[in-house]
Order: structure tokens, then C-alpha cells, then sequence
């Protein structure tokens, strides 16, 4: 609740200090408010609440959701670098305004306890990320993503709405625990068809938001057409509060109907994962294969969510934050790479080794964590998530995925083989110290908690 | 006269605003002019009023026509007269995927018709009935009461939607005049 009020009041903050001349307090203010919401947030720790009148929820867990998404938050905004490269058309205000009040919505879709909680954050989540996606005017890509987006994700919320109106007729409640106490009451085949219909559209509209195939279609091009900063902040916040809220929606209220609902995920599981990682290896272009990189750790993170044992909770955590960690990363050496180069193809980190060893190696750790090479973040959380397959005893669906991170492998490599081994003209690259701070702090803690992953999971 | 009271009874008047919400709303679908189509979708709106004053929701009635109908549709039709399209500009689909649409589209009708056909609904109990449900005053106490929360959360998602109209909307140096 606290950090929903603070973040409220920040983002207003911040729209009235773009009044003032200098423009240069508005990033070190919108990291501070960050960090100080991001210390409120862990103030109720150990204490499980629930706020007006069972609207929001909160426990250990869902505190280290809203913390992995605002420790994001803060990696971004401090990657932006104050939009100083935008030149005169930018609004750093504004952007960072947008930012601060869209983590009100990711909270809000962490903590729900009711779904017009649940529905309300996904919009205020969707639509500051449809302005951002639009916010470089100039470009017709950023305009042609951000009304793709927008029309896309108003019909994907439209379904979801449908949905809960669906299960609220069936159950008579928009509270989880009582949705699950009234399913828990009837036996499998006494259950409202109503329920069913209400169950499935609910999840196409939250699957839809984090982007699992048959509903990615918008990914890529979304992705490729925003601002590249405003990529890096949708593919991390999006899909850990996305995640955050399917999974309280299945474990909170739905866990007696898995016979029903697993055939349903295990199928789009392994659409996703074949999907993302299929066509990533098709792509010329960086930044559009993080995009179906993007997918294919969706899937990863729907197996998690499909098994539902007792420890998906903290895999999908440690998944979610080992993905954001090397993501935040990759597009941390992509912003500087394609401005030196105005590209954001393969061919553009060529020789990148040579004159910038740093960046090569950033780039490196945050490759081979997202591949899930052992030593990285990113290898644990597949360990974790595999666990979780193995535990419910899909071992086919183990299988699929097995299959898909080594087809992940080669399409991680790319970039690396072109860094290290192809030869370029890449010029030394100038990096601002905090900018360099932030991505030696990303790259070390994705050595570190692959090395103990027990620092994050002890917490829940 | 007990014709008349037939005619005019409750459940008459229900499956007449259905019948002509429906066939409305399948008008602004296949409506070829813009113009068409968003006149249809406001017959739409009047006739959803009417099915909420048939549920005894003034209240809810009154906002749909006051809001959808008047505020929202008018500015529809303002910007389809500003663009002012030809009718012969709808661009048109390939066919396979329109066939896919199709598709998906029947299966989601029969799905949901099929379990809408099985729900059993509660006979009416005039002891639990409660006529000022839809009012004013009622929704009032819920709306500030129980669901004071999302109602004020949803004033951040105003405010977003304002400050990105206004960022996207403002005119810069060099932008073209109209």
C-alpha cells in the first residue's frame, strides 16, 4: 500500500519540477524516489495484510515482486541518462512521470486481491507503456508500435474484462479467496460452465500482456519500434508483474482446477517456447531478437507456472529477476552500441571486444545468462523452473524446453562471435561513470546469485 | 387492455431492445460509411440504457447515454468528419486470414453459446429482491465504501492517459500547421 501512495505522489512530483529550467535535477530525483520507494516497500516485512476492505494483498513474496520490479525500475530510469542523446524533442518530465505512476499498476497487479484491482493495474500498466512505446513522435516505427499496441492491447483488455464479468456470474464474488473457497465447495463437473469461459478469457488477456504465443504477435514489432529504453522497461516490468498476477490468479484461486486448465497452458507453453525461439534465430537484428527472446523466456516462465508446485512462487521470482537483471544489460550495451553505429543489427557489434573490452563483457555475461550457461542467474532459474517440470512429471514438456534453450544458445551466440571474433571499426566508447556503475552493479549481480542463488530465495 | 399490458410487459419489452440492440450493433459492423457506423453504434448505446432501466439502474442508464452516447460518439464523429475518409478506402484483408478470423470467431460463439446454455439460473425470490439496488444513493455507498480504493486508483490512470495525450498531442517547432 505504501509504496502505491508514495509512487502516486513522486509521479506528480516529477511532472512539477519539468517546470523548472534546469532539467538535470529531474533524474537524480526520480532515482531517489525510486530507492525510497523501494525501502517503503519492504516496511510491512513479515506481516501478511490485507487493505480495504480485501482489495490488496501483501506477504513476503509479493514484496520481492514489487522489489525485483522497482530494482528494475531504477536500472532503467538510470540507464536513460536524463535523455540528454533525445536532444529538444524529448519531455524528460513526462517520461519519468509516466514511469513512476506505471509502477503503481505493476504493484497493483502483484498485490491484487480483487480483480478490479487486478484490472485496473494491467490498464495503468498498458497505457503508460503504449505512450512510451509512442513518445519518439518523429519515428513513423514508434507510432506504427504504439497504435499496434493500443489496439491490440484494448481488444486483449476488452476479452479479459468479458472474463472476469464471466467468473464474477459464476461465483458471485470478485475476491480471489472467496472465487477459491466457492470452487473448492463444488466438484469438478458441478462447476458453472460459465466459470470455464470466464477462466480461459481472463488468461488469454493476461497472457496476451506478456506476450505467450498464440498472443505475441504484436512482440516484435512493438519492441522493435519503440525507443529502445522504453524497450528494456516494458520487457522487464511488464513480464514480472504480468507473471506475478497470473500466477496469484492460478495459485490463489484456481489451484483445485488444474486438471482443467493445465492442458490448456501446457499447449500454449510449448507454443511459446517453440514460437520465441524458433523464429529469434531467423532475426538480422539485435534488438528484434531480444524481442522473441522476450517470448521464448515467457515460455520458460509458463512452465513454472503450469507445474504449480509449492516452489513455483520462488522460481518464478528468481526467473523473473535473473531475466530482468541480463536484459536490462543487453539493452545497457545495445543504447551505446547503436548510437555509435545507428544501427541495431548483428553487424554492428563487430570487433566490439577490440577497443571496448567492458562492454564486450557485459554483453558476454548478459548472453550467457539469458542462454542459461552455468555460473549466471540465468542457469539457476532454468534449473529451477526444470525442477518444477520434473517434480509435476511433464517430462515432456522438460523436453521441449531443453530443446529450445539449445536452439537459445546459438542465437545468443551470434552477438558474441560477432563482438569477439569478427573484425570492425568500432571506435572506443565513451561511457558515463554512473552509466558504467549500473551495468558493473546488473553484471555482477547476475554472477552473484548464479553463484548463491540461496540470497534471494531464503527471502520467501 | 390485457393485450396492451402483454405487449408492454417487462419481458416483451426486453426481447425488443435485444432484438434491436443486436441487430444495431451487426449495422455498425457491416455499415459501410464511417458515418453509418458510429450513428448505429449510438442506437447501440440508447438501447443498452434501455436494458439498464429495465434492471432499475437510472443511474447506470443515464451515464451511458450522457458519456458513451453524447461526449465519446460525438467526438467519433468529429474526427471521421476531420479525416474525411471515402468509403472505398477500407482496406480489405487477405483472405486467409480472414477465413482464420472467421474461424476462431465461430468457435469462441458456439463456446460460449454452448455454456451459456447450460447455466441454470436461480428462480426469482422476491424476499432477497431489492428495487433500490440500482440507485443512486446505493451505488454511491459501494463505490465509496467498499470499492473506495480502485475508484481512486483509477484516478492515476486518468492522470496517465492526460499527461500522454497532452506529450503526444503537443504541437513542436517545425511541426506542420493546420
Amino acid at each position: 500500500m505504501l509504496p502505491i501512495v508514495l509512487l502516486s505522489v513522486f509521479g506528480i512530483v516529477v511532472l512539477f519540477l519539468g517546470f523548472s529550467k534546469s532539467k538535470n535535477i529531474l533524474l537524480p530525483a526520480t532515482l531517489l524516489f525510486l530507492l525510497v520507494t523501494l525501502i517503503a516497500n519492504f516496511v510491512d516485512w513479515n506481516h501478511q495484510y490485507l487493505y480495504f476492505n480485501d482489495m490488496l494483498w501483501g506477504n513476503n513474496a509479493s514484496m520481492v515482486f514489487s522489489g525485483i520490479v522497482l530494482l528494475s525500475a531504477f536500472f532503467v530510469v538510470a540507464l536513460t541518462r536524463g535523455f540528454e542523446q533525445e536532444g529538444e524533442a524529448a519531455q524528460p518530465a513526462e517520461y519519468y512521470g509516466i514511469m513512476l505512476f506505471s509502477l503503481v499498476g505493476a504493484i497493483m497487479m502483484i498485490s491484487y486481491e480483487n480483480l478490479i484491482i487486478l484490472f485496473v493495474g494491467v490498464e495503468i500498466l498498458s497505457v503508460s507503456i503504449y505512450i512510451l512505446t509512442g513518445s519518439d513522435k518523429r519515428n513513423l516505427r514508434s507510432n506504427e508500435a504504439a497504435l499496434k499496441y493500443f489496439l491490440m492491447g484494448a481488444f486483449a483488455t476488452g476479452i479479459m474484462l468479458f472474463g472476469m464479468a464471466l467468473m464474477y456470474g459464476a461465483t458471485g464474488s470478485f475476491v480471489i479467496s472467496d472465487i477459491s473457497e466457492i470452487i473448492g465447495t463444488r466438484a469438478w463437473n458441478e462447476q458453472s460452465q460459465l466459470l470455464y469461459a470466464g477462466l480461459l478469457m481472463l488468461l488469454v488477456g493476461l497472457l496476451f500482456k506478456v506476450s505467450a504465443a498464440p498472443f505475441h504477435f504484436w512482440t516484435p514489432d512493438v519492441y522493435d519500434g519503440a525507443p529502445t529504453i522504453f524497450t528494456a522497461y516494458m520487457s522487464t516490468i511488464v513480464k514480472t508483474a504480468g507473471f506475478a498476477a497470473l500466477y496469484r490468479l492460478l495459485a490463489g484461486s484456481l489451484a483445485s482446477l488444474q486438471d482443467y486448465w493445465f492442458a490448456t497452458l501446457a499447449t500454449i507453453t510449448v507454443l511459446t517456447l517453440l514460437a520465441g525461439n524458433v523464429t529469434a534465430v531467423y532475426q538480422t537484428s539485435f534488438k528484434r531478437m531480444l524481442a522473441y527472446s522476450s517470448i521464448s523466456h515467457a515460455g520458460y516462465l509458463l512452465i513454472a507456472l503450469t507445474s504449480l508446485t509449492a516452489k513455483s512462487q520462488s522460481s518464478i521470482l528468481f526467473y523473473s529477476l535473473a531475466y530482468s537483471l541480463s536484459t536490462v544489460s543487453a539493452f545497457g550495451v545495445l543504447i551505446l552500441v547503436s548510437q555509435q553505429q545507428a544501427s541495431n543489427n548483428y553487424d554492428a557489434f563487430n570487433g566490439l571486444a577490440k577497443k571496448n573490452p567492458f562492454l564486450a563483457f557485459v554483453l558476454a555475461v548478459s548472453m550467457l545468462s539469458l542462454a542459461g550457461i552455468p555460473l549466471t542467474a540465468g542457469f539457476m532459474g532454468k534449473l529451477f523452473v526444470f525442477t518444477d517440470a520434473a517434480q509435476k512429471g511433464t517430462i515432456w514438456l522438460l523436453v521441449v524446453a531443453i530443446l529450445a534453450s539449445a536452439i537459445g544458445i546459438y542465437y545468443y551466440f551470434r552477438v558474441l562471435i560477432a563482438a569477439y571474433f569478427k573484425e570492425g571499426d568500432l571506435a572506443t566508447i565513451r561511457i558515463a561513470p554512473f552509466y558504467k556503475v549500473v551495468l558493473i552493479i546488473v553484471t555482477t549481480l547476475t554472477i552473484v546469485l548464479g553463484l548463491f542463488p540461496d540470497l534471494v530465495l531464503q527471502l520467501v | 387492455m390485457e393485450f396492451i399490458d402483454r405487449i408492454f410487459s417487462t419481458q416483451s419489452l426486453f426481447w425488443f431492445l435485444s432484438f434491436l440492440t443486436i441487430l444495431s450493433a451487426l449495422m455498425v459492423v457491416t455499415s459501410k460509411s464511417p458515418v453509418y457506423s458510429v450513428l448505429y453504434l449510438i442506437l447501440t448505446f440508447f438501447c443498452l440504457s434501455g436494458h439498464y432501466i429495465i434492471l432499475n439502474a437510472q443511474f447506470l442508464a443515464f451515464v451511458n447515454i450522457i458519456v458513451y452516447a453524447g461526449a465519446i460518439m460525438v467526438l467519433f464523429l468529429f474526427v471521421i468528419m476531420f479525416l474525411n475518409m471515402k468509403e472505398d478506402e477500407a482496406e480489405t484483408s487477405p483472405t486467409l486470414i480472414r477465413t482464420l478470423a472467421t474461424g476462431t470467431a465461430i468457435v469462441l460463439g458456439v463456446t460460449l453459446v454452448l455454456a451459456f446454455s447450460t447455466v441454470k439460473v436461480a428462480a426469482f425470490n422476491p424476499m432477497a429482491f431489492d428495487s433500490q439496488v440500482g440507485m443512486v444513493k446505493n451505488l454511491g455507498s459501494v463505490l465509496f465504501r467498499e470499492y473506495l480504493l480502485p475508484f481512486e486508483l483509477a484516478s492515476v490512470l486518468f492522470l496517465i492517459a492526460m499527461v500522454g495525450a497532452v506529450m503526444l498531442g503537443r504541437r513542436e517547432a517545425g511541426d506542420r500547421h493546420f
